[in-house]
């Protein structure tokens, strides 16, 4: 990250054009479809090329797959289950999903079924989230800088781009909450039958009048859930970003203003650096809870699905 | 002047976010550590009450803020 602005100010010496803040902080959050890292050609005017965020999901998804597979498959297979090493920590997740988030939404007899859905929600919300504060991708690029020297458009140079939350992408996080729209509907559908599912959205017995009102207001609500997950998630982890970013542009913004690097340099080691170092201390508790936000409501709302006592 | 009133106009509403925000925590803050200090047995329960409302709450701020965002970036 630090990185990247370093990188902008570098082009704005060869050129003289001004530090702009907003620009770069645009840059680094947005997707970046203009110079994807793999390019792809388009099929049915759908562009597929890899961006940072498709690459970073990726990575993400095989990692959470393979880890979780492999440290399952080789607790099974032991003569005795008990678990060692890292099952451990994966078995206290499953069951603080399972007895904290699912049981007391959903109901003991539904538990079984919708607890994987709701935990690989999580585990993959966490580690999407958790990967953006790990710099990887910056210490490439410092490895770029100092002994590998690539060019300018090479593949380095459009990895040093990755690193960044895909979970911070409004799509990623729609996709997401697309999963638990249709769980709602399939929960509802599986414990009621299809059509109950569709009445138990809306009370019982009411005055006719009322239902004019209340069945517009019901359907809204539908996809309103869904929409708030998408913006709480994605919102939140650009926020953070953003915020960070914001500060440490401060540094670059007040060495423009006065005309000297020192001033700049000053700033960012009394004020921007330790502030962005507590704001990503921040971010680590943002993360925790955007993930478990995410899975408590999908829970809940599962659970209103299942338990329509109206 | 007119070209940068939506700026104005960004930098009041997401004032005007954060207090609403800041008032709705800090009531549910005070009314979750009230209840707790007077039935300290009943912490889980109390937490587990309090946390549903306040992330929606949380979730109407940064769906305001993300308004606010795009009224600075779409002009």
């Amino acid at each position: 990250m630090i990185q990247e602005i370093a990188h902008q100010t570098e082009h704005a010496a060869e050129a003289p054009a001004p530090f702009d803040a907003g620009k770069t902080i645009i840059e680094h959050v947005s997707n970046a479809k203009d110079h994807p890292i793999v390019h792809l050609p388009h099929l049915m005017g759908i562009d597929f090329s890899v961006t940072k965020h498709v690459m970073m999901l990726w990575l993400v998804a095989a990692f959470v797959f393979l880890v979780v597979t492999v440290t399952v498959r080789r607790y099974l297979k032991q003569e005795q289950l008990v678990p060692f090493g890292f099952m451990n920590g994966l078995e206290a997740v499953v069951e603080f999903i399972r007895d904290s988030i699912v049981a007391p939404n959903v109901g003991r007899r539904w538990v079984n079924t919708w607890t994987p859905l709701v935990l690989t929600l999580f585990i993959f919300i966490l580690c999407a989230n958790a990967v953006g504060l790990v710099p990887i991708f910056e210490l490439l690029g410092l490895l770029d800088h100092w002994v590998l020297r690539t060019g300018e458009h090479s593949f380095v140079k459009g990895l040093m781009h990755g690193g960044t939350t895909a979970t911070a992408n409004f799509n990623v996080t729609a996709a997401l909450a697309t999963i638990t729209f249709g769980a709602i509907i399939v929960a509802g559908s599986k414990a009621h039958g299809f059509v109950t599912h569709w009445k138990n959205l809306v009370p019982h017995g009411l005055a006719w009048p009322i239902y004019i009102l209340l069945i517009p207001i019901e359907i809204l609500g539908m996809f309103v859930r869904p929409f708030a997950l998408t913006m709480r998630l994605a919102a939140n982890m650009t926020g953070g970003h953003i915020a960070i970013l914001t500060l440490l542009s401060l540094v670059f913004i007040f060495a423009q203003m006065s005309g000297r690097a020192l001033v700049g340099i000053g700033f960012g080691a009394v004020v921007s650096v330790p502030l962005a170092a507590a704001i990503s201390g921040l971010e680590i508790i943002v993360v925790l809870v955007q993930a478990y936000v995410f899975t408590l409501l999908s829970a809940v709302f599962i659970g209103m699905a299942i338990h329509a006592h109206h | 002047m007119v070209g940068s009133l939506h700026f104005f106009g960004a930098a009041l509403g997401l004032g005007m976010i954060v207090i609403g925000a800041a008032l709705g925590i800090g009531k549910f803050a005070a009314a979750a550590a009230e209840s707790i200090a007077r039935q300290p047995n009943a912490a889980d329960k109390i937490t587990g009450a309090v946390n549903l409302p306040l992330f929606l709450l949380e979730g109407v701020a940064i769906i305001a803020e993300v308004g606010v965002l795009l009224i600075v970036l779409l002009k």
